[in-house]
């Protein structure tokens, strides 16, 4: 009956507010720019769009902190289906720093692969460009548009090296594997439209409660939404794809996916859970329990095994997604939905620092070593001093030790999983602590490497750092001290009352 | 509650002055291995220099307050801030740390560990200065677990550089042991929060003040008391360490190079049981009254056993290190009677095993260094070869097995005297029989020492070592082997301190009684102490 | 102070000797200082201090007693004059002069550290500095050329300075600084010539067994400290560590039985692990290893009879706690018969003449504590001052004998006989001093031994009084056989100038040092000529120290002569605390040098019967009624005749056997099984050591401490490894078996899988991907018909 609604009313073109949109759009913009340049400049010169590609990072940040500074605070548009809150902005940003940091980390490796830089920054601008409109996006339909949007490119850039299979493979697994979990995640969106009849995420939850006949229907459409994001951040058991991907594409790639595509999955996930059913708690709450239980401890065993850097890093970044994961799985218990959005809001900001850090180390690192083994990094301390202490603060950082970032992003968890005070919480709470521990395993295990080994073969020739990866490691460990030492300036990005509104809290 | 807030930049700046000194050495090449030790000693020297001046600053006669009270804010959103102050429990300790990094300063002038490398091996130590300071000056849950951690990584990377040939392992050891204590704790102190938060009366905002804490810890429930005490119990527990969390102890002791023996003897394990007697008792005084007989009887266990397992030694480190699982076993068991007599008692000990076992650790470092072995068996005659060090490590033992006139007695003896009456509400009977354990203890701690004394420092050299040497005359202390010289000067620099330390606190243990008592008494105050 | 005075002026002078009576063990421990830092530079290598402070506080302490005597003079001459004659039962009350200075507080005790003089205290402080003064007098040519003389000297004067601590304690806890103090130059000083394992063997011995009955100390500190405490706070206004504190308190009838006999037992197994009591007696003759000096010193006449001092010292606890008052057998008097008789009859089996006398040592301390143990306080007080003399002067001929006549020899059998004509002087002290010991009237030991035996027998112990006097006839014995075979009958060994070599003289004698060292010996130079020409009579310094305590030996006992008449009591006159009743006037012991005020003498309530009848209200009572026996010449003669039956039984039998080689007495422990099996007994000396050494210690030191070693090593820490390994493992299997191969274990997926847990490139193989697409819909098809179901 809606559609007959939809003929009786005259159209008219929904009014836009540009300010609201001028970071797509400069991204917009920058993509075509690049192309247009690509075409005409020559191969030696091909440099020159890594740096384009930057500054349309920058360029769209701009617009972001107008935003972030006009008093005006939410602007929604097409009757809230697209959206531009605190919330928003602050992904937003970190999305776009994201990518510049990648962009840093990625200049040497495609120019010295010479891979098909031109293509290779479009396709990442037009990624990032979807996670931007991930942030904003209030309704299943651009939900989804914006997750093809940032995925499909990302399965390109996975394949990227193309003569080496290993990155083909990679490519391939992460591409069916994705459609797989599209095509769960839209069966579960068209069976949510059919109960409630709108793909309006404030309707769904206005309208969802799992409750009457269609109980079992929602129920099941929910799950699969969430399984879809699930796979986006790689929680087990939908990680499978994660490690052979990482571990086949490009590190900056990788880089790129295990922060910014798994950060725009959480986005997703969390606008979903506090617009979309705040009120089916009882169906996603269990459930994002367990994903978060196993992931953080499988990902941990299963990163104690690893000897080769990238996949161990992979399998470190499931079992981080498992402690974001965590505040999700009470946010609806007590009044823990706003620590537990801060929570994960925080966690996402000082990941996203310490982890695109550990791979600047890493392929700073490997560009002399040329190896991805941890056995490589022997001895590093002794004849890289400043390398060893920035990778040890990185990685003490993803161990959660104070004062590094990562100790107040696993304090804000405990913490929202504390607030909410239920058994269950406790439980996880419990689980989360002995975890951290276990992670320290593998963490320490390269610190051990880095100190306490001599070098293999003697391989003692200093490392030379390019200025790009100069420029992105100092942007993430003073990114990661800071957050650490101060933890106040980045708490404040986790206030957001917007998206909490749901929850009555 | 009422502080002394003048001079509040005074703990500020004796915390994190030697990370100052840090930014400094950074810009040192390494190659200047003179420079960066002059660096890294003027650090610590200033660093106590600020500290003297806080000691003459101190009111002692208000030393139940907290003083040089600082509270700025630091993390808004979790309700914690920088909060900071000095009583008469943290004077003492938080002094110790300052003396301790100095003369471990001097003693590195000339004793680098291999693999070398001073300027890092400098830089961790002022980390771990930070450290320890600040975890005596905090005064915020969240802070001084901030504190308790930064201590972790350089202790870890001190160990596991330049450590023994086990050093790996025991460094990860100690790393995770400590790290599985801390992380319950944090959830135990984030619990804390929340249920105190429940429980406060009207107006009065939630924050992580330990001082708050302790005003309101007592309107928990009996229940959720004990669960977080026991959260608390273990993140201490292990730190101190307690039976049966204590088995990194020997490892991590017998591995780490002089220094870091002597730092984690003098001062980290004190973060333990300085959290018992800061946070985890007075905040939560009903969960303590139930654990006090557990904790008693882990101590007295740790005592008994401990000594057992120096008899079993035949490493002289090694032995030294399991004495401080006997020693912090006095300590505990005076914390556990939860009288003002114990606990002055018990921070006593910590002082008293600081500055001993601190001692002996560097005896044992210098008698590897010039017989290259600290194998009990092979060690003997040290009296003829080198008289002074001989004697030296005599008058340690004495001191460490409680002699009266000697630090480590005032240490001992009121903590097992604290046993026969504990505080109120605690089971007599238990805890009077854990006096007379405790004080069997003491027996066996002058047989372990005595034996360990015996047999290096009396008797005839081996022959493998006895080279060189034919000590004649009546001065018996011109023997000279290959390296076998006997105390030289860095060491004497170094030493000097401590064994006077030893001496007068043991003459005049006032000293330190008259500064700890008031503020014991307040931390008791929920005991009717 | 004001207050003191106050009280003073009533009844009692004091005086600045009494009131600075603190001094006398700083001068012994500034002069430990000054040995320890420059001794090695002074003339005579720093026995100068030694010797001097020791002179300096024997003149105070000398000082001291004297101005006592003024004190308590003139406090019965005013009570004399105050209360018509014949209203005395006993002594008038004389304050102790007590002062006090805060050294430590903690939980609001305050712990005071200061001085207690009385007659008890002026008593041992006056023997100790004394002998201390011989001895290191003795020392300076004893152990001339030692390479250890300065050590030495800082030992023995630290020594001193600790005993004099203790004795003059107003309170447990400096007592127990003393006593310790006296434990650590037990240790040094025996283990002085530690190049000989066996030396340091027994220091290490003496110190650890000592050790194990201090544990009764601070337990036994504690359990009185926390009774008392109260009680006195509130009354005195003084700790419950305090001295006259508990013994008022216990007096008091306020103390708590339990608490008074458990306190009472536990300080009592301290007094024995020190006074070389049974069964803790052993370590007593291995710490004969020690330079004989110190064997006269510490291990004879002063720092053994600590424990003595100490239940002397708090009588009033032990009186109320073990019941003394009553004539049963208590704990105190079984301890000390049992001694007796043990260590006499270990005498009789000894080789070594300082082994002797070190039984003869313990067997005394035995009568001391069964005088305690039986009420008889002042005779055991007594004989503690008589024993001091005649055995440090038996220990100092020893060592003379060796030191010139035995060329460092001990051993009697071997070394030793005839040697009456060439020391005279030596021989002559040591017979006085063996009559003395042996209890032969008129000499010292006689007065206070017959004292204990008289006095145990008055108080209804009889038993203990025939133990008593077997003892005395084994004392006699045992002693005559010792001087018979060192001064009498041929000379053998050294004795016969035979100069035999080192090993024999390491076989003939391990636990003298001196062997080790003779190569830096200085003084072997000298001792070799002696070998030369033979045994020979000791220099001065050696000999006056003889003759002055051989004099002592014969007069001491004058000073408590009963049989003379009360007017020759003196010893009960000044020392005896009187058991009266007194006021308590004000109670403020706090600060510094205040004193514990006591009352004028007819304030006291004239009330017989301290520990009989509870005090009035606002009356406090230091110390019980002890009864006096009278003393009767027929008693004593019995025992003079058992006494002489031993001494002319032991002459006869040696003469029989050792010079005659009389067959039915030679080899008769071989022929007769019970003498052997005695014998047997005797010489394993009861098989104690055996029981301590081998069993306890070893079981300690070796299997149990291995097991927790073990333990810690495979459980304990077994675990943690375990929780790291299986960790792993788990890690490992879940990565090969569940991640890598997912849902079905594809045969090649395995192989894959363990070249892939390796982390080595892997070939594409689709089959993973369908694998992977398997899991994540099956995990999906799962995880929704859960929650279906549960959601419905």
């Amino acid at each position: 009956m809606s559609s007959s609604i939809l003929a009786r009313v005259p159209w008219q073109s929904p009014a836009i507010d540009y300010h609201a949109i001028a970071p797509e759009i400069v991204l917009a913009g920058g993509i075509c720019l690049i192309i247009l340049v690509d075409l005409f400049i020559s191969e030696s010169r091909k440099w020159i769009t890594a740096s384009l590609a930057g500054f349309v990072m920058l360029g769209a940040l701009l617009p972001i902190l107008t935003l972030a500074v006009s008093d005006s605070d939410v602007r929604t548009m097409f009757d809230g289906r697209y959206v531009v809150d605190e919330f928003a902005l602050t992904l937003k940003a970190l999305f776009l720093v994201a990518g510049y940091v990648v962009v840093l980390l990625s200049q040497n490796h495609v120019e010295e692969g010479d891979y098909y830089q031109g293509e290779y920054y479009t396709l990442l601008l037009t990624s990032v460009t979807g996670m931007v409109m991930m942030a904003s996006s209030r309704d299943l339909v651009s939900i989804f548009v914006a997750l093809e949007f940032l995925s499909i490119p990302a399965y390109m850039l996975a394949a990227w090296r193309k003569r080496d299979r290993k990155s083909n493979e990679a490519g391939v697994k992460y591409y069916l594997l994705g459609v797989f979990a599209s095509a769960v995640m839209l069966y579960g969106m068209s069976l949510l439209y059919g109960v409630t009849g709108s793909t309006l995420l404030s309707e769904i939850g206005s309208r969802l409660t799992v409750e009457g006949q269609f109980g079992g229907v929602e129920a099941l459409g929910i799950t699969f939404v969430v399984i879809g994001f699930a796979f986006k951040v790689s929680a087990v058991p939908f990680h499978s794809w994660a490690p052979d991907t990482y571990e086949g594409a490009p590190i900056p790639v990788t880089a790129f996916l295990s922060v910014a595509s798994k950060a725009a999955g959480f986005v997703a996930l969390v606008t979903l859970v506090y617009v979309g059913f705040p009120r089916a708690q009882d169906v996603w709450q269990p459930f994002i329990w367990v994903l978060a239980a196993i992931t953080m401890t499988f990902g941990n065993l299963l990163a104690l095994r690893q000897s080769n850097i990238v996949r161990l890093l992979a399998y470190s970044s499931i079992s981080q997604g498992g402690f974001i994961l965590m505040p999700l799985a009470v946010a609806g218990t007590g009044d823990a939905a706003g620590p537990a959005l801060q929570a994960v809001v925080v966690y996402l900001l000082v990941y996203a620092a310490m982890n695109l850090g550990m791979f600047a180390v890493v392929i700073t690192v490997s560009r002399t070593t040329r190896s991805g083994e941890i056995s490589s990094l022997g001895g590093l301390f002794s004849y890289a001093p400043a390398l060893g202490v920035l990778m040890t603060i990185f990685l003490a950082s993803l161990a959660g030790i104070p004062p590094l970032g990562g100790w107040i992003a696993k304090f804000g968890a405990f913490r929202a999983v504390l607030e909410a005070g239920s058994g269950w919480a406790y439980a996880i709470a419990v689980i989360g602590a002995v975890n951290s521990v276990v992670a320290f395993g593998y963490y320490g295990n390269i610190m051990r490497e880095v100190w306490m080994k001599p070098a293999p073969h003697g391989e003692t020739t200093t490392v030379r750092t390019p200025s790009s990866l100069v420029a992105a490691l100092s942007i993430t460990v003073v990114g990661t001290l800071l957050f650490g030492i101060l933890p106040g300036t980045i708490m404040r990005f986790g206030d957001l009352v917007d998206l909490t509104g749901a929850f009555g809290g | 509650m009422d502080v002394l807030r003048d001079q509040n930049w005074v703990l500020s700046a004796g915390t994190f002055l030697p990370l100052v000194g840090v930014l400094v050495m950074l810009f040192i090449p390494k190659a200047e291995e003179e420079l960066s030790k002059l660096v890294a000693l003027l650090t610590a020297v200033a660093t106590l220099g600020v500290g003297v001046y806080t000691l003459t600053q101190f009111d002692f006669d208000q030393a139940d307050k907290l003083q040089f009270f600082a509270d700025a804010e630091w993390i808004k959103v979790i309700s914690s801030n920088y909060t900071i102050g000095l009583d008469g429990m943290s004077l003492p300790l938080y002094f110790l740390s300052m003396v301790v990094t100095v003369l471990v300063m001097i003693y590195s002038w000339n004793h680098i560990p291999s693999p070398g490398n001073p300027k890092a091996f400098l830089i961790l130590m002022l980390i771990l200065q930070t450290g320890m300071a600040g975890t005596f000056v905090s005064q915020d849950l969240i802070l001084f677990f901030v504190f308790f951690e930064v201590v972790l990584l350089p202790m870890y990377f001190m160990i596991g550089v330049w450590g023994g040939e086990q050093r790996q392992y025991a460094s990860l050891k100690f790393f995770l042991y400590t790290m599985f204590g801390s992380a319950l704790m944090l959830v135990a102190f984030i619990a804390l929060f929340f249920k105190v938060r429940g429980a406060l009366p009207e107006g009065v905002e939630a924050s992580f003040s330990i001082p708050q804490l302790v005003e309101y810890g007592g309107l928990l429930g009996r229940s959720a008391q004990i669960w977080i005490f026991g959260g608390m119990f273990v993140g201490f527990a292990v730190k101190v360490p307690m039976f049966p969390f204590h088995t990194w102890l020997p490892d991590a002791h017998t591995q780490a190079p002089t220094q870091g023996s002597v730092i984690l003897a003098a001062i980290l394990l004190k973060l333990g049981t300085y959290g018992f007697v800061r946070i985890a008792i007075p905040v939560l005084p009903e969960a303590a009254k139930e654990w006090a007989p557990w904790i008693g009887l882990l101590a007295v266990i740790g005592i008994i056993y401990g000594a057992l397992g120096c008899l079993a030694q035949t490493d002289m480190k090694r032995l030294i290190a399991f004495s401080s699982v006997a020693h912090m076993g006095f300590v505990m068991l005076g914390i556990s009677t939860l009288t003002p007599m114990g606990f002055n008692a018990a921070i006593f000990g910590m002082v008293a095993h600081g500055l001993i076992t601190g001692m002996l650790f560097f005896i044992a470092g210098s008698v590897k260094e010039r017989y290259h072995t600290l194998e009990i068996a092979r060690l003997s005659g040290m009296l003829k070869q080198i008289p002074k060090l001989g004697w030296i490590l005599g008058f340690c033992a004495m001191a460490s097995l409680g002699l009266p006139g000697l630090a480590g007695f005032w240490g001992e003896f009121p903590a097992i005297l604290s046993a026969y009456s504990p505080a109120v509400g605690l089971p007599e009977e238990t805890f009077r029989t854990f006096m007379v354990i405790a004080a069997l203890g003491t027996v066996f701690a002058a047989a372990y020492l005595l034996w360990l004394f015996q047999r290096t420092a009396f008797g005839e050299p081996k022959p493998e070592f006895a080279g060189g040497d034919h000590g004649h005359g009546a001065h018996g202390d011109d023997g000279h082997g290959d390296d076998l010289h006997d105390v030289n000067i860095f060491e004497w620099i170094a030493w000097t301190p401590f064994l006077i330390a030893i001496v007068v606190f043991g003459v005049y243990p006032q000293l330190m009684f008259k500064v700890i008592d008031p503020a014991v008494q307040v931390a008791l105050r929920a005991f009717g102490g | 102070m004001f207050a003191a005075e106050a009280a003073a002026e009533v009844h009692a002078s004091t005086g600045w000797f009494l009131e600075h009576a603190w001094l006398i063990p700083i001068i012994p421990a500034v002069a430990f200082a000054l040995i320890i830092f420059f001794g090695k530079r002074m003339p005579m290598k720093g026995s100068e201090f030694g010797v001097a402070s020791m002179f300096a506080s024997l003149v105070l302490a000398v000082g001291a007693a004297w101005q006592w005597i003024q004190r308590v003079d003139g406090a019965s001459s005013v009570a004399h004059s105050a209360v018509e004659e014949g209203a005395y039962h006993s002594a008038p009350f004389v304050g102790p002069i007590i002062r006090e200075w805060t050294w430590w507080q903690s939980g609001g005790v305050e712990f005071g550290i200061g001085q207690h003089i009385d007659g008890l205290a002026l008593t041992l402080l006056v023997v100790v500095a004394f002998i201390s003064s011989l001895v290191q007098v003795y020392s300076l040519e004893y152990l001339r050329g030692d390479r250890r003389y300065t050590h030495f000297f800082a030992a023995l004067t630290l020594f001193s300075a600790g005993m004099l601590g203790m004795v003059l304690a107003p309170n447990m806890v400096q007592l127990i600084l003393g006593w310790e103090i006296m434990g650590l130059c037990s240790f040094l000083l025996i283990g002085h010539w530690w190049e000989e394992e066996a030396n340091s063997r027994a220091a290490l011995k003496a110190f650890f067994t000592v050790r194990v009955g201090d544990v009764g100390l601070l337990v036994g500190t504690g359990i009185l400290f926390f009774s008392a405490n109260s009680w006195t706070q509130e009354n005195l206004g003084v700790s419950g560590f305090n001295i006259s504190g508990l013994s008022a308190w216990a007096m008091s009838g306020a103390a708590s039985q339990s608490a008074l006999t458990w306190g009472a037992v536990a300080l009592f197994v301290a007094c024995i692990g020190k006074s070389g009591q049974f069964p803790l007696h052993t370590w007593l003759p291995d710490a004969m290893a020690g330079p004989t000096p110190v064997s006269s010193l510490l291990h004879s006449s002063t720092m053994v009879v600590a424990g003595v001092f100490l239940v002397g010292r708090l009588y009033p606890v032990f009186w109320e706690g073990m019941k003394i008052g009553d004539t049963n057998i208590n704990f105190i008097v079984l301890i000390g018969g049992i001694t007796i008789v043990i260590a006499a009859l270990l005498a009789f089996v000894q080789h070594d003449i300082k082994k002797v006398l070190a039984y003869s040592t313990v067997s005394q301390l035995g009568y001391m504590m069964l005088g305690l143990g039986a009420g008889a306080w002042i005779a055991a007080i007594f004989h503690i001052f008589t024993h001091a003399f005649f055995k440090a002067c038996l220990f100092l001929a020893a060592g003379s004998v060796s030191h010139s006549g035995s060329h460092h020899s001990f051993d009697m059998k071997k070394d030793m006989g005839g040697l009456a004509k060439k020391m005279p002087i030596t021989a002559t002290t040591w017979i006085i001093s063996t009559l003395a010991l042996a209890g032969v009237f008129p000499l010292a030991g006689f007065f206070s031994k017959d004292e204990i035996i008289d006095n145990v027998g008055h108080n209804g112990y009889n038993a203990f009084m025939i133990v008593g006097l077997s003892g005395a006839f084994l004392t006699a014995a045992y002693m005559t056989r010792a001087t018979y075979l060192t001064f009498f009958g041929e000379s053998r060994g050294a004795a016969a100038g035979e100069h035999h070599d080192q090993d024999g003289a390491h076989a003939v004698h391990d636990d003298h040092g001196a062997h080790a060292v003779h190569d830096d010996h200085g003084a072997h130079a000298a001792h070799d000529d002696h070998g030369a020409k033979g045994p020979h009579e000791s220099p001065k310094l050696i000999t006056v120290p003889l003759m002055i305590l051989a004099a002592l030996a014969v007069v001491a006992g004058l000073a408590n002569a009963t049989p003379f008449g009360s007017n020759w009591e003196r010893f009960k006159k000044y020392v005896e605390p009187s058991s009266e009743y007194v006021m308590v006037e004000s109670a403020s012991a706090s600060g510094p040098g205040e004193s514990i005020v006591v009352p004028a003498a007819e304030e006291g309530a004239k009330k017989e019967g301290c520990a009989t009848v509870a005090p009035d209200e606002g009356m406090v009572c230091y110390f019980p009624t002890v009864s006096h026996a009278k003393f009767k010449w027929s008693k004593a003669a019995l025992s003079l005749v058992i006494v002489a039956l031993g001494l002319v039984s032991s002459w006869l039998f040696c003469i029989q056997y050792y010079t005659r080689r009389d067959r039915r007495l030679v080899g008769l422990t071989e022929r007769n099984t019970v003498l052997r099996g005695g014998y047997k007994v005797l010489w394993n000396k009861y098989y104690l050591d055996a029981l301590y050494e081998t069993v306890i210690v070893r079981a300690v030191a070796y299997p149990i401490s291995r097991a927790a070693y073990w333990l810690n090593q495979n459980v304990l820490d077994g675990i943690v490894n375990t929780v790291g390994k299986v960790a792993r493992r788990v890690a490992g299997w879940v990565y090969r078996n569940i991640d890598q191969r997912v849902v079905d274990g594809a045969v090649n997926g395995s192989g894959a899988a363990a070249r892939g847990s390796g982390g080595v490139l892997r070939p594409v193989q689709s089959g993973k991907v369908n694998q992977y697409g398997a899991l994540l819909f099956a995990a999906a098809a799962i995880g929704a018909l859960i929650l279906v179901i549960i959601n419905t």
